[in-house]
């Protein structure tokens, strides 16, 4: 039997010396096929040859392309909310009683202008929206420590990047721990389920990942929360407040149940997709050959299927990574968490302006620049991707 | 067969002497030959797609309960009773502030006495004196306390004592209410007719005099302390405490109109109570008597005071019993009825909203997809730039600025602006999607064979666009938009869930504004409040994206005979 494997092997070698498969990426002394590499070697020999490849101008060209025309989308958008969000009307009753620092900061941010009137008073009158325009831009470069404005109803006269800034511990907290949990169970249900095509495994999970899918997030955060908050109080209901310390065993034990109602869309999602590209896989030419070999299915499933449907699963992770940065609006709002999916609602439920252009525009940005890795990555995960590549 | 043998023949004519001759027929010379008709109808495209969807269980299931929500949605705002009621005396609709977070309950349940849906709730420690008002109520629908427990605690040296109750939330006792002369006179008529006219089984009851028994009190209380310091004792109670011994019984008759007997504080308390029994233990009324008569009515400002059993009263008033489903809101409200509503609102947004998209979606992606080049590149910029804006900035803008538009406000009502601003912010970029499908579906068949004769016809643009290339399209477009009704109704529900855009004053109600409700009642408290519309929308979602999926398959020629 042995001996046999063997003798497949050396004829498989010749087979390769004869004509190497990969002719462009690897070298001729290596014989090995391109799938038999570990994972994250192949992901850094795909990065190596991406630098040494002719085309490498070609996908440069490419990446500053992309680059380009994301600065001019985002600027397009920019523009377009900014005049939007201007045409609001200003609501001049912020609850506070200090008006005067009221004026003072819209005169700062050149959105009023101060006339002086003849009996030594001021009155204030709203610039125009091309003005105001040109006003926030250079506030912006002016190296004042308010170039985004001013929070009036959410923190009074706090700059919104400082409000951001610390709100992004615990949804970034959140996210991780989701990615953690909902990656690995993810992959791993998918291929389980790919492995079991057509049998009751495959059958009962399908029907339950269509049923997490397609069921809103909400309805099983209610769930969760009603069951395991305040009928069996296993975990506490809602987060803790950000004064126990974001790290501290307690806030951690209060996340446990956003961090779960958001691992079921997640894992769900996850599956799904593992599952279809493995499936695809592992009915592909190659895996015939690793079985013929003498690969074991689990070798060839782990070595040679696995590590190709990850080439379009991997970038998806990426996606999420940058994506840890903006929060689920609607898990925040139920269970009472204080991060940026919870400011940005604030700030349209209190119509704080500033807050909502420039909390709105960091969701934008965000979703940008994911688009933009994720459409990168996938030429350098799967070297038989050109980027760019023309017609 | 002979015919085709033949033919197959005539090319081989060396056999010909080898075929028995038997096989021939001899043709007349005015006989044409034609290909023999199908016997069997042919399958077409769409009956093809119908049989495929008719093999996939899950979707005709997913189906027939789309079917049951929009007959629900459709029927129950039309028969329901609260559809009936007085649009004068409640102009936004039923509601009663008596039954307000009313329990879900249904018929069958009640009659089996379950203990489950039947408006019942189980409440713990509940101190003897709320027990004794229950079990001493003198409503028609008495008893409505059922003791599940005693619990007897002990706190240093006194044993405390409570009791589990499960109580229906439906018996409010009685109540004292203020009516118009006119419905004061229907009701005695409608008593006599029934003759429970002033008797216990009446919907009237005596009314209470809390003022004289309490004046009785106080001279009591007043006498004793005269008589301890007559006596030289400390006395029991001061002037002081009198007082606010009987402001706190006075509160507590106003707080509970059930009670209708006579209360004394507990050792001269002033925030404890306990029930006065007589010699035969029983409880003294404190009845309003006028010649030994029991005083029913009384002139009020025009309006007569009388007291009610309250469940009775409404189902005299109304028309209906106060039983609902569902359960009620904080407003009082019935759920059912208003989920009704919100699920006819939410599927008619989906509806209209996925149509409108599907037409804009439609046009600009068979433009983009059609002519290439230039203008699709342009397309596509934009496109790419509408879909960077979030859908929630645009909605938000919209409801501010159309709610701040007094002329638009006055024109279309609160209700108008928050259907206006949905329909801008999910138009807004929701054809986004139909247009890509479009696009790749014309770049698909524009370059085929059939497309190049019909232009070297003499076909023009729109002809080859809508005659040729549309219909080969349809399939997959029909199905994309249908899938994109369960979006648009998550969408709605999410943003209105969030409080997004304030549904309060519209009279307008949507199942995201239920989930909004009920999430400020308290999930912990009510949590019937979210429960029925979680479970209507997610039924909704799950089978509509079952009913699309098998749409999907359906119309997928490519799946033909696969299943066979």
């Amino acid at each position: 039997m042995k001996q046999k494997k063997k003798e497949i092997e050396t004829e498989d070698t010749i087979l390769d010396e004869k004509k190497p498969l990969d002719v462009s990426n690897a070298s001729s002394d290596e014989l090995v096929l391109e799938s038999d590499r570990p994972f994250l070697e192949r992901f850094g020999r795909g990065f190596v040859n991406f630098w040494r490849n002719k085309s490498t101008i070609d996908t440069l060209k490419y990446i500053l392309k992309r680059l380009l025309l994301m600065v001019f989308t985002f600027g397009i958008v920019f523009v377009v909310c900014f005049v939007l969000i201007r045409l609001l009307p200003i609501d001049e009753n912020t609850g506070m009683d200090d008006k005067e620092k009221f004026y003072l900061s819209m005169v700062s941010k050149g959105i009023y202008r101060r006339i002086e009137n003849p009996d030594g008073t001021y009155t204030y009158e709203v610039m125009p929206i091309l003005l105001q325009f040109v006003n926030f831009i250079k506030n912006l470069f002016s190296g004042s420590d308010h170039p985004f404005g001013y929070s009036y109803r959410i923190q009074w006269l706090i700059s919104p990047h400082e409000i951001l800034g610390s709100r992004l511990t615990p949804t970034i907290l959140m996210n991780i721990y989701t990615m953690i949990v909902s990656v690995p169970v993810g992959l791993g249900l998918g291929t389980f389920m790919a492995l079991r095509k057509n049998h009751w495994e495959d059958h009962v999970l399908s029907v339950l990942i269509m049923l997490v899918i397609s069921v809103p997030s909400y309805v099983y955060a209610f769930v969760l929360q009603y069951l395991f908050g305040y009928v069996w109080q296993i975990f506490p209901p809602t987060a803790a407040s950000s004064t126990v310390g974001y790290f501290s065993p307690t806030y951690f034990a209060s996340i446990i149940l956003p961090v779960l109602s958001m691992c079921f869309g997640s894992i769900a999602g996850y599956a799904r997709y593992t599952r279809a590209e493995l499936t695809e896989v592992l009915t592909s030419d190659f895996m015939l050959l690793a079985r013929t070999k003498g690969l074991s299915r689990g070798q060839a499933t782990v070595r040679h299927a696995f590590r190709n449907s990850l080439v379009p699963i991997f970038p998806m992770i990426l996606g999420e990574i940058i994506g840890v940065l903006s929060g689920s609006m609607i898990i925040e709002a139920i269970f009472n968490v204080n991060g940026v999916g919870g400011l940005y609602l604030e700030s349209i439920t209190k119509q704080d302006y500033d807050v909502f252009q420039f909390v709105s525009m960091f969701y934008i940005f965000i979703g940008l620049v994911g688009t933009l890795v994720v459409d990168i990555s996938y030429g350098i995960g799967d070297p038989r991707i050109t980027m760019g590549g023309g017609k | 067969m002979e015919k085709e043998i033949m033919n197959f023949n005539t090319e081989a004519s060396m056999d010909i002497k080898s075929i028995p001759s038997d096989l021939f027929v001899k043709k007349e010379n005015n006989e044409n030959l034609h290909d023999q008709a199908f016997e069997t109808k042919p399958i077409t495209y769409l009956r093809g797609a119908f049989m495929r969807f008719a093999k996939n269980k899950a979707s005709i299931v997913a189906a027939i309960i789309i079917g049951l929500l929009v007959l629900f949605a459709i029927v129950v705002p039309f028969v329901s009773p609260m559809s009936r009621v007085d649009p004068i005396e409640y102009p936004n609709g039923f509601k009663d502030p008596n039954f307000t977070y009313a329990l879900p309950t249904n018929p069958i349940n009640k009659a089996l006495n379950l203990g489950w849906w039947d408006g019942t709730e189980v409440k713990t420690g509940i101190p003897k004196n709320d027990l004794d008002m229950y079990e001493l109520d003198d409503s028609n629908h008495a008893p409505i306390a059922e003791v599940v427990e005693k619990v007897e605690e002990k706190i240093g040296a006194r044993i405390q004592t409570h009791y589990t109750l499960r109580l229906d939330s439906y018996s409010t006792g009685c109540k004292e209410i203020n009516v118009s002369q006119e419905e004061y006179e229907k009701l005695v008529a409608y008593e006599k007719e029934q003759g429970i006219y002033h008797t216990d089984k009446g919907i009237m009851k005596p009314l209470r005099n809390c003022g004289s028994y309490l004046d009785k009190y106080q001279k009591q209380l007043e006498d004793e302390m005269k008589a301890a310091i007559d006596e030289g004792v400390t006395p029991p109670v001061t002037e002081d405490a009198i007082s606010k011994i009987i402001d706190f019984l006075e509160g507590y008759y106003n707080q509970h109109q059930r009670v209708w007997y006579e209360i004394v504080s507990r050792n001269y308390s002033q925030n404890s109570f306990v029930i006065k029994y007589d010699a035969n233990n029983k409880v003294t009324p404190i009845y309003e008597m006028n010649g030994g008569e029991y005083v029913y009515a009384k002139d009020n400002l025009g309006k007569v005071t009388i007291r009610v059993d309250y469940y009775d009263y409404f189902t005299f008033h109304n028309g209906f019993e106060p039983r609902f489903m569902f359960g009620t809101n904080s407003a009082g409200e019935d759920i059912f009825y208003r989920l009704a509503l919100g699920t006819r609102f939410s599927l008619l947004l989906g509806v209209g909203i996925s149509l409108i998209n599907f037409i804009i979606g439609l046009i600009w992606g068979a433009v983009s997809g059609y002519y290439g080049g230039t203008a699709d590149l342009v397309m596509e910029r934009v496109t790419d730039i509408i879909s960077c804006i979030p859908t929630i900035v645009i909605l938000e803008i919209a409801s501010v600025q159309f709610t701040n538009n007094a002329d638009l406000k006055s024109a279309i009502g609160q209700g108008g602006i928050i259907v206006l601003a949905f329909l801008l912010a999910f138009v807004y970029s929701g054809w986004i999607g139909v247009a890509g499908t479009t696009r790749m579906q014309f770049y698909r068949f524009k370059g085929q064979e059939y497309v190049l004769a019909s232009r070297t016809l003499g076909a023009k643009d729109p002809r080859l666009i809508f005659r040729h290339i549309l219909p080969n399209a349809a399939g997959t477009l029909v199905t994309s938009s249908v899938l994109m009704i369960p979006g648009v109704i998550f969408g709605e529900s999410t943003l209105s869930y969030l409080g997004v855009v304030n549904f309060s004053t519209s009279g307008l109600v949507s199942i995201g504004s239920l989930l909004n409700e009920g999430s400020h009642a308290g999930l912990n408290a009510h949590p019937h409040m979210l429960f029925f519309p979680c479970v209507v929308i997610s039924l909704l979602m799950i089978c509509f994206n079952l009913f699309g999926n098998g749409l999907r398959d359906a119309f997928n020629t490519t799946l033909r005979g696969s299943e066979d």
